[in-house]
């Protein structure tokens, strides 16, 4: 575990060295143009613009390098041919993958709160003191973090056995589908056979529901959010992604890296 | 020397090219603007379609719709153009991406309520989005108040105004006054009380200048026309004494039935007509702003 987690600092250090974090720049730019704007062109949404922007932002940064950067965590490493130096230490493929995902989780984590910050800085700059409903885009701005954990996960399976173009195709379609996955659990039983009504309701709990991470309609009218929804999406998060490392290590263990 | 030639050349060309572009540009812009009169402003003019598009961002699009119907609006009224068909998609498109956004019910309602070509003339599809809103948000009492304020207003139905006021005022955090309007129009009707009450209320509560404007407008005029009852119950009283109408104003002062001349909210001194009946002062700008409302009543 210990050295899973060397490897997690490493990743985290390579990813700041590779100017991830430069996107800070790009969203403090996009808050502090919405800031201003945002009351010059509209009624009444100063707020809730800063907040859905803010929150759209952080959720597509978030997205663009989880899928791009999580699919280069292990690709990467083999074409460069690092990996087999790594490997050549007392390093298990597991802990090397679960070190490649902390990392990157962890780069994610600092990317994330310091754009919360920013979007609590525009948030101040709209109204004159924060108030109690706003915690609920803190929340927001986790479950956003919970739900790039997942992605990373996955984007890190399918770089375990496909090209990186086609890792990033299989993450960016699954993210899509997930967030449909509610639609596919309520279509019409009428217009289905029984047998495909069955798959499609099976289909529906096997694939992650992104959906549940999004509460950003919430965030923005400042409604509470139970604490049932913070421990579950959580545990969510939590299990769903350790199924689908475990299903990455499995394959990258019997991986043939000759 | 051949080098500098070839430069200069090269500028020249370009400049040519570039002022070639500019006035093609003027050209398009004006074939484009008659175009644009006739734009469609709905691409996608299903709701549900679009929220499904919009992926996790539909509370965002909600408000970049938001923004469009108002610069949809104001573009319009700028122009002075009363055709709104446009207005009630739009609309229908944002509160459906975000069913909370309240901003959208309450300005949208009254965009769509007013009378052209301050809005689209169509009361009963801003009844339709305010049953959906209160449908959506059950807890904002302030749109069982414009709920109210559309069927008095521009319906003239006020058993119902009376029964949007008294269901918004079952809410705890509904002010008093919700109650006190539903009696008072469910015993009165319409009165100028409370057709005051609640331009006064538009007035103080929204931030839209153009709004505003309109309430404000609403406030004098509805001034100017109690103004003018009062002076009509004074000219009868007049009449009765003295034979005749007031010709002028003066005479109800010279009388002592009027302690000063009375005057508009602008300033301006109140006639009598050639039938003996109190109005605006010809020269007031408020003239104009009664004719204008009038013109599309």
């Amino acid at each position: 575990m210990k050295r899973a987690g060397v490897v997690a600092l490493n990743t985290f250090r390579e990813a700041v060295r590779d100017r991830v974090l430069y996107n800070l720049l790009f969203f403090a730019l996009v808050m502090m143009a919405a800031s201003i704007i945002a009351g010059q062109i509209s009624i009444g949404i100063e707020q809730t613009v800063i907040v859905t922007l803010g929150l759209s932002a952080i959720s597509l940064i978030g997205l663009l390098i989880s899928v791009f950067i999580g699919v280069g965590l292990v690709s990467k490493e083999m074409d460069k041919r690092t990996l087999y130096a790594v490997l050549a230490k007392p390093v298990r493929r597991w802990e090397f993958l679960l070190g490649k995902f902390g990392g990157l989780v962890l780069t994610l984590a600092v990317n994330v709160t310091a754009m919360a910050v920013g979007l609590f800085l525009a948030l101040l700059y709209v109204k004159p003191a924060l108030e109690r409903g706003d915690a609920t885009v803190l929340i927001a701005v986790y479950f956003i973090w919970l739900k790039l954990a997942l992605v990373v996960a996955l984007a890190l399976l399918f770089s375990c056995f496909t090209t990186p173009l086609l890792a990033i195709l299989f993450t960016a379609g699954i993210y899509i589908v997930g967030l449909y996955v509610q639609e596919l659990r309520n279509m019409p039983i009428e217009v289905m056979s029984r047998g495909m009504t069955l798959f499609t309701k099976w289909l529906s709990y096997l694939l992650p529901n992104f959906e549940n991470f999004n509460i950003m309609a919430m965030a923005a009218h400042s409604r509470q959010v139970s604490g049932a929804l913070i421990v579950q999406n959580t545990l969510y998060a939590a299990i769903y992604s350790a199924i689908v490392l475990t299903a990455a290590v499995v394959v990258f263990s019997r991986r043939n890296l000759k | 020397m051949k080098t500098a030639k070839t430069i200069v050349l090269v500028a020249v060309m370009l400049l040519a090219g570039f002022m070639g572009v500019w006035k093609l540009q003027h050209a398009l812009d004006k074939q484009r603007a008659a175009l644009s009169e006739d734009r469609d402003e709905v691409l996608l003019s299903s709701p549900k379609l679009m929220k499904a598009v919009s992926l996790e961002y539909a509370p965002l699009m909600a408000d970049f719709y938001w923004t469009r119907v108002v610069q949809f609006y104001g573009n319009k009224h700028v122009r002075g153009d009363a055709n709104l068909e446009q207005l009630w998609p739009l609309l229908d498109i944002t509160t459906t991406l975000d069913s909370n956004l309240i901003v959208a019910y309450r300005f949208g309602a009254i965009f769509l309520s007013q009378r052209a070509p301050g809005g689209a003339g169509r009361p009963d599809l801003a009844v339709r989005l305010i049953e959906r809103g209160i449908k959506a948000n059950p807890d904002c009492w302030r749109l069982y108040e414009d709920l109210g304020f559309i069927y008095y207003m521009d319906l003239k139905d006020y058993k119902k105004a009376s029964e949007a006021f008294l269901e918004g005022s079952k809410n705890p955090k509904a002010l008093i006054w919700m109650k006190v309007m539903a009696a008072k129009i469910a015993a009165e009707g319409e009165s100028y009380e409370t057709s005051f009450f609640l331009w006064n209320d538009v007035y103080r509560n929204t931030s839209d200048p153009q709004i505003k404007e309109n309430a404000k407008a609403h406030l004098q005029l509805l001034r100017a026309r109690e103004d003018s009852r009062q002076l009509d119950l004074l000219g009868g009283e007049y009449e009765k004494r003295f034979g005749h109408r007031p010709r002028r104003v003066s005479e109800l002062v010279d009388a002592g039935m009027l302690q000063a001349i009375a005057v508009d909210p602008l300033g301006y001194p109140y006639t009598f007509d050639e039938n003996g009946n109190a109005a605006l002062n010809p020269k007031s700008p408020l003239l104009e702003k009664q004719k204008f409302f009038e013109r599309f009543k």
